[in-house]
């Protein structure tokens, strides 16, 4: 037998499907035929990959789901979902519980508290207290920002960057975190974003220095030519070292090369 | 009493409206789907999690089951089809082609032993539609002609692939080994490699 013709049989060999005459001629041709072999060996090999054992949660979990269907709520869960009711009360849970929210859900918390303390402190108010106030109100924006950039959904993130804009005064940790975003961030739009808020603060040496690093670090070709602007209309003197370093690198996307050499003109 | 009754059967009664029987399903199926969701994602608990849609699923669709129809092939389909959502609902920015590769090692390995854990890395990186037909068949104790039946195409294509499937999941498996492929790659938790390339 030849290897084509093993090839054809060699499925059902694996699976015991074969019958005893085609059996035997894949037997008789894997002694001789090494690769022929090894595809056998392979099959076997796989066998020896262990089961698992799902965790205790996957039972108690069906169980609910059962029971729900047998008391008739999941029927009804469904019938609402399907009808598409506004004011169904899981969506309502749902909706409260989303980050978007849950942040203006903090931030009005915030506002009565401040302006109830006003109201009940009207006699002792002092400059000091309301300065205080204002120190809250900001920690609590800078903790709104940084919980929005660690959202699963991108889009959410993006609120998050687009947010911290609103703070005129830039928090270090804000701004540590923005760079973060824009090194590590897996959308390129969040990226581009938090790039954008922090091409502001470009002055500052370090977010110069974050964005140098995050231009060495950066994967996609977009977000790297967005960084080479940004750092060309800073025109800061240690820039040009860092591009002819980048410069030497091989594995360099062709449109990022060129938007390298117009900057290195720029700055030189 | 449960025991003695067919998977068919089972299934009829839950088509039914008799719940409970679905019970007996989950008993006899749980474990071989979690294995089926493991081999292919490395992830534990997007196993179960796919195991619990799959038995959702089940009740929620139990009309369209056709009682004639073997119930395993019937279960797999919905199984893929679970796994596909949730994929498309991980990255709805890549569209979803069975071609595309796994390349990745999640967490979940290190519990395994070293051998074992070398294999599985291997099967994450075989491309998705190869991957699947491996498990099918050399796991789920499906026959050619269920998983033609699963994945809507002719016996003689899943042979094929089956076949293909193993040449290349040897091929990775030997550079595993020698080291010539990193056993782990950057994109931790990722799942997949959304297309490279382009600019994006």
């Amino acid at each position: 037998m030849k290897c084509e013709e093993v090839a054809q049989l060699l499925p059902d060999y694996l699976q015991g499907g074969a019958a005893a005459e085609q059996a035997a001629g894949v037997r008789e041709h894997i002694v001789e035929c090494a690769s022929c072999q090894a595809d056998v060996d392979m099959w076997q090999r796989l066998g020896t990959l262990p089961d698992q054992q799902p965790g205790t949660a996957l039972r108690s979990r069906f169980d609910a789901l059962l029971q729900s269907y047998q008391e008739g709520r999941w029927e009804k869960a469904n019938l609402a979902k399907e009808h598409g009711k506004f004011l169904d009360l899981h969506a309502l849970a749902y909706w409260i519980r989303t980050p978007a929210v849950s942040v203006a859900w903090a931030a009005v918390l915030v506002l009565c508290g401040f302006f109830a303390g006003r109201y009940l402190d009207r006699d002792t108010n002092s400059a000091q207290q309301v300065a205080a106030m204002r120190q809250e109100l900001k920690t609590t924006q800078q903790l709104m920002v940084l919980s929005m950039l660690q959202q699963q959904s991108a889009s959410e993130r993006l609120q998050g960057v687009s947010f911290s804009m609103q703070e005129h005064n830039a928090d270090p940790k804000i701004l540590e975190a923005l760079l973060h975003t824009l090194r590590y961030d897996n959308s390129v739009d969040v990226r581009l974003a938090s790039l954008d808020v922090l091409s502001h603060y470009g002055n500052r040496p370090d977010v110069h220095s974050g964005l140098i690093d995050a231009l060495q670090a950066q994967q996609s070709p977009m977000v790297q030519v967005a960084l080479i602007d940004v750092l060309v209309q800073l025109h800061r003197p240690d820039t040009l070292d860092h591009f002819k370093q980048l410069q030497q690198s091989p594995t360099l996307d062709p449109t990022v090369r060129k938007r390298l050499d117009w900057g290195i003109q720029q700055l030189s | 009493m449960t025991n003695a009754m067919s998977d068919e059967e089972l299934m009829a009664q839950v088509r039914g409206g008799v719940g409970e029987m679905l019970g007996a399903l989950f008993e006899r199926y749980h474990v071989a789907l979690f294995n089926f969701f493991y081999k292919l994602t490395g992830e534990r608990s997007t196993s179960e999690d796919l195991v619990q849609e799959v038995f959702l699923r089940i009740l929620k669709y139990r009309h369209s089951y056709r009682p004639d129809t073997g119930f395993r092939a019937w279960m797999y389909q919905i199984a893929r089809n679970a796994r596909v959502d949730l994929l498309r609902r991980r990255h709805p920015e890549v569209s979803w082609e069975p071609e595309m590769s796994g390349s990745f090692q999640p967490d979940d390995l290190a519990q395994e032993n070293q051998q074992a854990a070398l294999l599985h890395a291997a099967l994450l990186r075989l491309p998705e539609e190869k991957r699947e037909v491996l498990v099918l068949s050399r796991f789920q104790d499906l026959k050619y002609e269920q998983i033609a039946e699963i994945i809507g195409c002719e016996l003689s294509t899943v042979k094929v692939k089956v076949h293909r499937a193993l040449q290349e999941l040897r091929d990775i498996f030997q550079k595993l080994e020698t080291g010539k492929l990193p056993s782990k790659t950057g994109l931790k938790g990722a799942g997949i490699r959304p297309g490279s390339g382009s600019l994006q």
